[in-house]
């Protein structure tokens, strides 16, 4: 995304008056002042802004912003962001959600948006359990937790939802936590500023139903940041490896962003645009097509 | 001399039998016939068993008709698949392959003889003169034109565009066949008025295409800017032809991972403004349902087309049915009220497709357009259509000073709020599948809920008045009537047309807007109506269930319905209108019969 500021912008432009439903101390605020931070650092007036999210604790969160928001459906954030970048290429455009919500019910549709490589930037907020139904299984939650749908202890393997968008491809991978504040906001305005599909995940605990060993202050002995590891954010296959170690060490910073970006979605909707326009007839004229031969 | 001719045609897939008819109809057409051809296949990808119904008339026609004038059968099994669809009886004309070996009369047709049964060596002839079985269905069309006098140069002029493409030897080789076929017709005239009479008069501008195509092209006529769908028959035509054309005129089309990303993203395009469209089936159908109601809530417009087929679950996608009415009305949870409506042609298709965008734009809901694959995968002669008086409705943006205090879903008297887009500054909301109140906040409050709801289905009630979308025609003080709706419509109609030259007193509603339930039109229709039938391809009659349950019907109406792939025909209608006549002579009310399920 080619970004001019207009003109100055505050975090504070961002925020609207609606007052957060979280629990107190919830993970989420932190996320919601790192996007104000990030989106007033990229200066983009909020009416060329649409954010869009499904159902989940998390997903209130476009409802906390000035921008354009949408809070669709359980699972559906991705489809509909991809539907407004097309329909308006010139938006930003931002997609959150939880865990659940955009690795299962919506997980289907992660491939597909990274494939398409629409120019858009995925906050995941994962807390590694299902907060809005109050505390089950998530596709995130570890092996052996228990929970409100797992009473005697979860039977499955977690998804990795850092590897999982590294396999297919997404050109922009980072992952950051409220523990680090500058640093979620910084990850967040570079996903913003990564011209293609761009995935943050970002630890943002849940105080109500998550785990000890998820919340901010373990976070904060945990985090270790990969600029401080020396890692080569050009290296997919490094980063790759990094993103094994997901729920045993919590790395923060870019775990990987494509040195040379893909061509857009966009870009290449633009190119047929302007290869296919010049030769249409008029729309009112659409019947002539089907004149006998 | 004849008015009107019925040819049915059935073959294996390879038989191109399908593509015979296809050239036929486009000859006719040049020729200034009016014409109707539906398709039929098994359910193989390739090779199957595939048929086609062509009616050829002077004047427009509305249904593909009921008893074959014509048929023609390349192989008996073939033929024998369609069953009820290619009815044969006394009077028609039985054309097929002597290789099938089968005596004329001892054809494997189950209690009728036809009028005359002519075995023609197709497949020798083909060899012979082409040196290929690819050429039957050449001989068929010189067999066709022969008899029936039937465009032979437009014919002819078809068949050399068609294969002057692919080289001398096969051009000549299909020139000979058809010459082979024209040749056996006047070797063997068949004694009966079988000659078509000439075409009235050229009939203008006419355009050929099918229900789909004329669907996607009244999409991109009525502005519609994005499309965003997942291949399913027998829908997937309307996003072949806006993969091609939709481009052209700037807009974009997305085939998604699946039916909800596919309507996921046409929500996500009207939302940022643009007119938008998805287009699915019956199982595809089923999975938008979420969506459709967060289209409701978040008072989006959306255009969503079911292009119905046998059901449920895959059932039979390659046949027409009508049995998504109550899925169209009912499927939402909450109290969601979206407009359904549905075309009874493939010319009717372009006003019903233009009506759906005007629809969902002016009152910011989903449509539901109710077509079917009977009209959906047949093809028309259509009359050119006057563009110009095809009115086009975009959104109520807000004005600048809307903007300036902006609330997004306002209670205004119409029910209708200004409705912005990200970009317009001053406009930003908060859209959500969360109940909200005028600003867009999310609330839990019941009066909130009650004052949007009712907002919500407020908004609609104007439709419920637009006398356009209802058909009425016949006698309107006859005590005998029909309601019928998409496809049927026309079997309806023609039914009306006989019966009245019969001499009964009967009058025919046809509903283009199935939802909301106009309860004043059909209130005024019914009010001296003693008996009737509800005529509609469903098993268990779904829009005579919904009358009931909207609408005081005289006891007298009964429904006629039947599950799709059973086509109901004109003569069958008539003689149900007769019985009901004497009934009512006899001061008989009939009972209605009591419903399964
Ligand atoms: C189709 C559908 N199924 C189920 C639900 C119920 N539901 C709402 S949010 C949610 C999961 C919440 O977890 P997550 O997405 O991780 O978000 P969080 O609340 O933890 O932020 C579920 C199951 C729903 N709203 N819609
Ligand atoms: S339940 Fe958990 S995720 Fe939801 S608001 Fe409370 S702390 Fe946050």
């Amino acid at each position: 995304m080619s970004i001019v500021a207009e003109h100055e912008y505050q975090a504070k432009d961002y925020k609207s008056d609606l007052k957060p439903i979280w629990c107190p101390s919830c993970g989420d605020f932190g996320v919601v002042s790192a996007i104000y931070k990030a989106l007033a650092r990229i200066g983009r007036p909020p009416h060329e802004i649409a954010f869009v999210s499904g159902i989940g604790c998390s997903s209130r969160i476009p409802g906390y912003t000035t921008a354009y928001g949408f809070n669709s459906v359980h699972g559906r954030a991705l489809p509909i962001a991809q539907g407004i970048k097309l329909a308006n290429p010139d938006l930003l455009v931002l997609v959150a959600g939880g865990d659940g919500d955009g690795f299962s019910i919506g997980g289907g549709h992660v491939p597909h948006a990274i494939r398409r490589n629409l120019d858009l930037t995925y906050i995941l907020m994962d807390n590694q359990i299902y907060g809005l139904t109050k505390g089950q299984l998530s596709p995130t939650s570890p092996r052996g937790l228990k929970t409100g749908s797992s009473f005697h202890g979860s039977l499955e393997e977690p998804v990795n939802p850092l590897l999982y968008v590294l396999s297919y491809g997404a050109g922009f991978v980072a992952q950051g936590t409220p523990a680090d504040m500058s640093g979620l906001a910084d990850v967040i305005e570079e996903g913003i500023r990564y011209p293609g599909f761009a995935f943050i995940n970002v630890q943002s605990p849940c105080v109500t139903y998550g785990q000890e060993e998820q919340q901010l202050r373990v976070h904060k002995q945990k985090m270790q940041s990969l600029k401080d590891l020396a890692h080569d954010t050009t290296d997919r296959l490094k980063a790759m490896a990094l993103a094994q170690e997901y729920g045993i060490k919590l790395y923060t910073g870019v775990f990987y962003r494509n040195p040379e970006p893909a061509a857009t979605f966009e870009t290449a909707v633009r190119e047929l645009h302007d290869r296919l326009v010049p030769e249409a007839r008029l729309r009112v004229d659409i019947l002539d097509t089907f004149r006998p031969q | 001399m004849r008015n009107d001719l019925i040819i049915g045609m059935a073959g294996s897939g390879g038989d191109g039998i399908v593509s015979a008819g296809e050239s036929l109809m486009s000859a006719l057409a040049r020729e200034g016939y009016y014409a109707i051809m539906s398709k039929s296949f098994g359910s193989q990808i390739r090779g199957g068993e595939s048929s086609c119904r062509l009616r050829i008339s002077t004047d427009p026609v509305l249904s593909p008709g009921g008893t074959l004038d014509v048929a023609v059968a390349l192989n008996w099994e073939d033929f024998m698949r369609f069953g009820s669809e290619l009815p044969v009886d006394g009077r028609t004309v039985v054309i097929y392959d002597s290789n099938t070996k089968v005596q004329p009369d001892k054809l494997p047709l189950t209690e009728v003889r036809p009028a005359v049964a002519i075995p023609v060596p197709i497949q020798e002839t083909a060899r012979q003169h082409a040196g290929t079985d690819k050429a039957k269905n050449t001989v068929v069309l010189g067999l066709l034109a022969g008899w029936f006098k039937l465009a032979e140069e437009n014919v002819l002029a078809g068949i050399r565009r068609k294969f002057g493409k692919k080289g001398e030897q096969v051009l000549r080789g299909n020139e000979r066949a058809f010459a082979a076929g024209l040749e056996f017709a006047a070797a063997h005239p068949v004694d009966l008025d079988v000659v078509m009479a000439a075409p009235k008069a050229a009939n203008g501008k006419i355009l050929l295409l099918d229900g789909n195509e004329m669907c996607a092209a009244a999409a991109i006529f009525a502005g519609c800017d994005f499309f965003g769908g997942y291949p399913i028959t027998p829908s997937t035509e309307i996003m072949h032809f806006l993969s091609k054309e939709l481009w052209k005129h700037g807009g974009t089309v997305l085939q998604a991972e699946d039916e909800i990303a596919g309507i996921g993203a046409a929500v996500g395009a009207s939302f940022a403004g643009k007119k938008a469209m998805t287009a699915t089936s019956g199982p595809g159908m089923s999975l938008k349902t979420e969506i459709l109601g967060l289209a409701t809530i978040a008072e989006l417009p959306l255009v969503c087309v079911n292009v119905q087929r046998g059901g449920p679950s895959t059932g039979i996608p390659t046949k027409s049915e009508q049995s998504d009415l109550f899925q169209a009305i009912f499927s939402a949870h909450g109290d969601a009220v979206r407009p359904v409506i549905a075309p009874i042609s493939v010319h009717d298709t372009f006003r019903m497709t233009v009506e759906a965008f005007n629809i969902a734009e002016a009152y910011q809901t989903p449509v539901i357009l109710l077509s079917d694959q009977e009209i959906a995968q047949r093809k028309e002669t259509v009359p050119a259509i006057n563009t110009a008086n095809v009115h086009v409705v975009n959104r109520r943006l807000p004005t600048r000073s809307e903007l300036d205090n902006y609330v997004r879903f306002r209670v205004t008297d119409s029910g209708v709020s200004p409705i912005s887009h990200p970009g317009m500054k001053g406009g930003n909301y908060l859209a959500s599948g969360i109940e909200h109140n005028e600003k867009g906040a999310p609330t839990a409050k019941g009066d909130v809920h009650a004052r949007m709801n009712e907002k919500r289905i407020r908004k609609l009630i104007p439709l419920k008045h637009r006398r356009d979308l209802f058909v009425i025609e016949g006698d309107s003080h006859a005590p005998l009537a029909m309601v019928s709706w998409g496809s049927l419509a026309g079997v309806a109609s023609e039914a009306l047309e006989r019966a009245r030259k019969a001499g009964m007193r009967v009058k025919l509603l046809i509903p283009k807007l199935l939802y909301p339930v106009s309860e004043e039109i059909y209130r005024d229709f019914f009010r001296e109506v003693k008996a009737g039938l509800i005529i509609e391809q469903s098993y268990q009659g779904q829009l005579y269930r919904v009358l009931r349950m909207y609408v005081d019907l005289p006891r007298g109406v009964q429904s006629l319905a039947r599950s799709g792939s059973n086509p109901i025909l004109v003569e069958e209608v008539v003689s149900r209108l007769q019985q009901l006549t004497l009934d009512l002579q006899r001061g008989r009310v009939p009972e209605p019969e009591p419903m399964l399920g």
